[in-house]
């Protein structure tokens, strides 16, 4: 399972401005900081090396909650 | 007796960048929901150059050589001519040969160019070694010539953003003769070409020769159009993510060099973004990772040189260094090499 906490320190880390940004599980990432497609494309990268599970941007893109992405690497790492 | 293999230098480069420019300014007055400054953290960019409509890739590699040319360097003594490109004036000829015409080098010479993007100024100067050890040619000509803006699609804000046109032009000679002359050490490569269609001018050669695109969108944002340049930009970045820490882990172990004694990494310059992200995985430190692309952007098979010729005037590269270069994209494609200057 992962630990919550921890998987957002990892997620915020992919920020620029990562230090003026707080997020917790139910923060819509897309609206947050300055996000866009390339912070995308490493957190799926740091998703691959720290949860050894491997998200599509597809289904990074069906996720709107930090929540969300959690439950679908959970739910990978299972099956 | 086996024969000794001759040194290879790498010597002076030069550059030439279209007089035509592209700022951040151009792309938001088009792409309104873009901001001029996220353009330039995220990308490192403020603007790119853009060969005009009627300069073509043999024009800027000329360009490039005749400044490499007011180094020091003597045309007559070049016997061949390497030139990279994936933008050629035409499918035949050689675009080398052109060049060797226009810029009045002797006949006695060697001229190809060679099909490659990012990674292409690594195997340019891997020919060029080979041609030298092997003393097929004492001094050889390796130039990048690249006008990705011709393949660009005018709604495609992605790809307008990030590449520029530009030339490069080197010397590498079997003679240390100059200020600064970096022996060529060794090489890794790497190539998967699995990927080949994650960036990708799908239509105009052979085999899609007479289809015809159309603008694809999803959600109202441009996608592709298969008669332009396509990139996917999250395998490019996998790619990137996972295949270069190992590769620069390859090239130290066969270098018998430890990652400290690098004194300054090149990398492809990709986006600022990525960099950054890259260099973080192969853990090597800020201060030893030049960057270069605000002025000029990702001019493909030229960042690697253009980065080298502003890291010597800067001073960043010194007798003594050894300076560890390495690109990597289309094709899926990728190369390092350390020099020993």
């Amino acid at each position: 399972m992962v630990i919550v906490n921890e998987f957002i320190e990892n997620f915020k880390a992919q920020f620029l401005d990562s230090d003026q940004v707080i997020f917790t599980e139910e923060t819509t990432f897309r609206e947050s900081g300055d996000w866009d497609s390339l912070t995308g494309m490493s957190i799926l990268v740091m998703i691959e090396d720290e949860y050894k599970v491997s998200i599509t941007p597809e289904e990074l893109k069906q996720c709107e909650k930090i929540s969300e992405i959690i439950s679908l690497i959970n739910e990978k790492a299972i099956a | 007796m086996k024969k000794q293999l001759l040194n290879a230098y790498l010597t002076n480069t030069s550059y030439y960048l279209p007089t035509q420019v592209l700022a951040n300014e151009d792309i938001t007055a088009k792409h309104p929901e873009w901001s001029v400054e996220k353009i330039a953290t995220k990308t490192g960019i403020v603007q790119r150059h853009i060969a005009g409509n009627d300069e073509f890739t043999s024009d800027m590699a000329i360009k490039a050589a005749n400044n490499l040319f007011t180094t020091g360097v003597d045309k007559n003594c070049i016997d061949y001519v390497i030139l990279c490109t994936q933008s050629p004036d035409y499918f035949l000829p050689t675009t080398a040969c052109i060049v060797q015409d226009k810029l009045g080098l002797n006949k006695n010479m060697g001229a190809l160019d060679f099909n490659l993007g990012c990674s292409g100024f690594i195997y340019g100067i891997g020919l060029a070694k080979g041609l030298i050890a092997t003393e097929q040619a004492s001094n050889v000509l390796l130039i990048t010539s690249e006008t990705y803006s011709k393949y660009i699609n005018e709604k495609d804000k992605s790809n307008k953003t990030l590449f520029g046109d530009a030339a490069a032009a080197t010397l590498i000679s079997k003679n240390p003769s100059f200020a600064l002359n970096g022996n060529i050490l060794g090489f890794s490569y790497l190539t998967d070409g699995s990927g080949y269609d994650n960036l990708i001018v799908k239509h105009g050669a052979s085999k899609h020769r007479f289809e015809k695109g159309k603008d694809e969108f999803t959600e109202d944002v441009f996608v592709k159009n298969d008669d332009n340049l396509f990139m996917n930009g999250n395998a490019i970045f996998n790619f990137t993510s996972f295949s270069i820490p190992p590769l620069i882990n390859s090239i130290l172990i066969k270098c018998n060099i430890a990652i400290d004694d690098i004194d300054l990494f090149i990398f492809h310059q990709a986006n600022e973004f990525m960099l950054d992200f890259v260099r973080k995985r192969c853990k090597i430190p800020k201060e030893k990772f030049y960057i270069f692309l605000k002025n000029c952007g990702n001019t493909v098979s030229s960042t690697i040189p253009i980065a080298m010729a502003e890291a010597i005037k800067d001073n960043r590269i010194q007798k003594g260094n050894k300076v560890l270069l390495c690109g990597f994209g289309v094709g899926l494609s990728a190369g390092a090499v350390v020099i020993q200057y």
